[in-house]
């Protein structure tokens, strides 16, 4: 088991660097550079050439990724070109607001989607069932923005009980956590109905009925365990998607989280900045994946003999 | 009796209305939060990183130049009290006594040279370098004087040194900080730093010894809410008092809605289609005058712009120091009879098709823009292209990203006749527009002159103007260089930019300014 997680962790390692490299080469690739976007279009050439040099940017591509590397390695995330502060700091501004977000949209999506699943599949074709399902459809088809402007004209505008945006106290969480879930708390029931169904109709579902054990012990410990894990694969697959998500969710909601921070350094093509976040995103993808492939095996046991 | 109680009642009422009328004068009110929205989170705090909106909006309440614009465009005296032109690289200020920083520390001479040596010579210099043109720094000669010195006679120093990015900062105060002064600036203004939240807000409050009139709201909190819809609600609801960059959908609604106040001035950007005067047939002045009476620009401010921008009546803004009304409305109306009459006398005849043709060459214009640029800069590029259509002139318009269009323009030789473009007299100075845009030593990749146009005696207009600290002199000289530029119109101006805020009328005492940086808030109160 710990040979296991020292090697995934190894491993993630090259996969940082490549991604560095790739938004490094993504940024490098775009059109419009960080000096022009800072200076703006009056500036002499002179100016331009010398904030250029400062920044290290008149220095060949390859030079500047092992710079980068090179100080990385060294725990040195360096300092944003535009705003010439630690990337470390905004970091630490940023990215407790998106785990806030993405944890409270995750337990939402695993609250309300297993739950609306179970109900489903232990009463299929039900009038529930009906309108569980038409639910899902329609939050897996409506975009993150639209729903977000509704739910703020309707509880922000209408009926006054929410802020419109901001962070600060668990009533500005409310809209976006909600928003954010949505498209998950659809894919999770529906993923969950499924699995539950399938193992339903399982041989040992039918003996455990026949031996005469309860309803609720036949879900809970033999349906509900089996069906866990294509319900915890899906569930690892979203967080990554709710991470993804949070970008425009944050945008709606005025949440200062590190989707914000993203796109900010996007468009000022501050590179420093930008690898930054998306570091502290792949290394979140990377831990959650980690963590669903440990958690399969305590779930079923003939996975983690063979790990 | 009875007439005597009517006669009463007749002078009581004449009283009430007296005081009804005199109230809204006397009702100013103290104290408050004032909560403003707007789309983003500055970049830093102070000038010499930051020179875009985000961060001028809150910093100009906080920093104090030697002199300032007022909402008139006229030069007003801050931090100097007068000034006297020692020679034409050297103007002498005298500066504001008693004068003390947020910080307690005094504003001085070595206060000035301080900030402006900060900026001009650090490694690497201020973002705003580039605006200041010939300001080369500045000397102590004592305590309460200090000479501003240029590199050579520079006739815009006034308008520069009155920029809204030349806050005077305490020197103590950046020694304390270091890089950290970037986030908590401390200057002389009306209002003090007190807390910034990144990507959620910016928070300043009332300076109690500020040397002038005091601010008249408690606080300002400045909130970051990137999504116009949700704008536009925070502003509904109440959680906003103030919003910046208000959606231009709502503003026909908002301007009916006795809740809400509409803010609007013309600004100082004017955006244009601009001509390459040195590629045939566009060399010929026929032609490009015929393109100007080709263009409904009435229709476009009505149709496209909807009340959102104002007449282009020249090449500047009318904010802008040197202004003169080049009446193009009056000169080179909308009529196609004219423009065909002077395609004509340039030679060009119907062809088989509808476009004029000379020679068996088609009259086809290439032209390249950016979507998203200016506001609506698309848009009318296609409703211009469609005008020249109906005069026979066929124009091919390419929309690329602003990365893209930006180096062609900058670089040389530019391979299309026609680009839309806009251009901010930063300084307010004609000099920022007549010479970096018509001099002919500006084409690039030296400078701004995009429509290639040279013409020596405008050079030496602009040149004169540049280098004379005459201001009556400098205006006269300006236009007489626009009166050429408008016999030779290498420009079609289509709108100049409006400044648009919107306030909850609970807001008064704002006073909404042409330049979009000049966000002043201290006279502003809330009547609630």
């Amino acid at each position: 088991m710990l040979t296991f997680t020292l090697r995934r962790l190894l491993l993630a390692v090259p996969v940082l660097l490549g991604v560095v490299f790739v938004v490094m080469l993504t940024v490098d690739l775009l059109p419009g550079d960080a000096v022009t976007l800072m200076l703006g279009e009056h500036a002499t050439k002179d100016a331009v050439a010398a904030l250029r040099e400062h920044l290290g940017l008149d220095k060949p591509f390859v030079v500047r990724y092992l710079d980068y590397v090179g100080h990385l390695l060294r725990g040195d995330l360096g300092r944003s070109m535009q705003q010439n502060r630690p990337v470390a700091a905004e970091l630490a501004d940023a990215w407790p607001a998106t785990l806030q977000l993405t944890v409270a949209a995750l337990v939402i999506a695993a609250a309300v989607g297993i739950a609306a699943g179970v109900v489903s599949a232990v009463w299929p074709n039900s009038l529930f069932d009906a309108v569980a399902r038409l639910a899902s459809l329609f939050g897996l088809s409506m975009p993150i923005f639209w729903t977000g402007l509704v739910l703020i004209v309707v509880f922000s505008l209408w009926l006054n009980w929410l802020p419109v945006g901001g962070a600060g106290s668990f009533a500005h969480l409310v809209l976006p956590a909600v928003t954010l879930a949505l498209p998950s708390v659809a894919m999770v029931a529906r993923m969950t109905r499924a699995a539950v169904l399938d193992v339903l109709r399982e041989d040992y579902v039918r003996t455990a009925r026949a031996k005469g054990v309860g309803e609720v012990w036949v879900l809970g410990k033999h349906a509900l365990r089996n069906a866990f894990i294509p319900i915890l694969t899906l569930l690892g697959l979203q967080s990554g998607q709710l991470m993804g998500g949070a970008v425009l969710t944050e945008t709606v909601f005025s949440w200062p989280g590190l989707g914000r921070l993203m796109v900010k350094a996007i468009f000022a093509r501050d590179y420093v900045l930008l690898q930054g976040a998306v570091l502290v995103f792949a290394l979140a993808f990377v831990v959650v994946n980690l963590l669903v492939d440990l958690s399969y095996g305590a779930l079923d046991p003939r996975i983690a003999r063979q790990g | 009796m009875r007439t005597l109680v009517s006669r009463l009642a007749v002078a009581l009422l004449g009283l009430a209305l007296v005081a009804a009328l005199a109230a809204p004068v006397s009702a100013q009110k103290r104290g408050g939060t004032l909560t403003i929205v707007r789309p983003t989170d500055p970049v830093s705090l102070e000038p010499n990183l930051e020179t875009t909106a985000p961060g001028a909006w809150v910093y100009f309440n906080m920093l104090e130049g030697l002199l300032t614009l007022d909402e008139k465009m006229q030069i007003k005296p801050v931090l100097a009290t007068s000034y006297e032109v020692m020679s034409p690289t050297k103007v002498r200020f005298k500066l504001r006594p008693g004068v003390k920083f947020h910080d307690g520390t005094p504003f001085n001479a070595a206060a000035v040279k301080f900030t402006y040596d900060r900026a001009l010579h650090g490694t690497p210099p201020a973002r705003w370098a580039s605006l200041a043109g010939s300001l080369a720094g500045a000397e102590v000669v004592d305590d309460l004087t200090v000479d501003i010195l240029t590199r050579e006679p520079y006739g815009p120093i006034l308008r520069t040194l009155a920029m809204y990015c030349m806050g005077i900062v305490s020197p103590a105060a950046v020694q304390r900080l270091g890089a950290d002064f970037s986030r908590a600036p401390v200057g002389t203004g009306p209002f003090k730093f007190v807390e910034w939240k990144t990507n959620t807000h910016v928070i300043i409050e009332r300076h109690a010894d500020y040397w002038g009139d005091k601010a008249l709201v408690d606080r300002v909190i400045f909130k970051v809410v990137p999504e116009e819809g949700a704008r536009m609600i925070a502003l509904q609801t109440g959680d906003a008092d103030m919003v910046l960059f208000p959606s231009p959908a709502q503003l026909p609604a908002l301007r009916r809605d006795s809740k809400y106040t509409v803010h609007e001035t013309t600004g100082i950007r004017v955006v244009f289609v601009g001509m390459h005067a040195g590629l045939p047939p566009l060399d010929d002045v026929r032609v490009r005058q015929a393109l100007l009476h080709a263009v409904d620009r009435q229709a476009i401010l009505d149709n496209i712009m909807e009340g959102s921008a104002g007449p282009a009546r020249g090449v500047l803004a009318p904010g802008v120091f040197g202004y003169k009304d080049m009446q193009l409305d009056s000169v080179y109306p909308f009529d196609r009879a004219r423009a065909r009459a002077l395609l004509g006398k340039a030679g060009f005849t119907p062809g088989p098709d509808g476009i004029m043709q000379k020679g068996g060459q088609r009259l086809s214009l290439s032209w390249i823009a950016a979507r998203g640029r200016y506001p609506k800069d698309a848009e009318i590029t296609e409703a211009v292209q469609a005008m020249f259509k109906d005069v026979g002139v066929e124009a091919k318009a390419q929309f690329l990203e602003w990365g893209t269009v930006f180096p062609q323009l900058r670089g040389n030789p530019l391979n299309h006749h026609l680009f839309t473009l806009g251009w901010v007299t930063s300084n307010a100075d004609a000099d920022y527009s007549l010479f970096a845009l018509f001099h002919s030593k500006q084409v690039p990749p030296a400078g701004w002159n995009t429509s290639r146009y040279e013409n020596p005696r405008l050079d030496t207009l602009v040149e004169r103007a540049r280098r004379s600290l005459n201001q009556t002199e400098r205006e006269k000289l300006y236009g007489e260089a626009q009166d050429i530029l408008a016999k030779e119109m290498v420009w079609i101006p289509v709108y100049t930019t409006k400044e648009i805020i919107v306030t909850r009328a609970a807001v008064k005492g704002f006073g909404i300014h042409p330049v979009e940086y000049n966000l002043a808030l201290w006279k502003t109160w809330l009547d609630k």
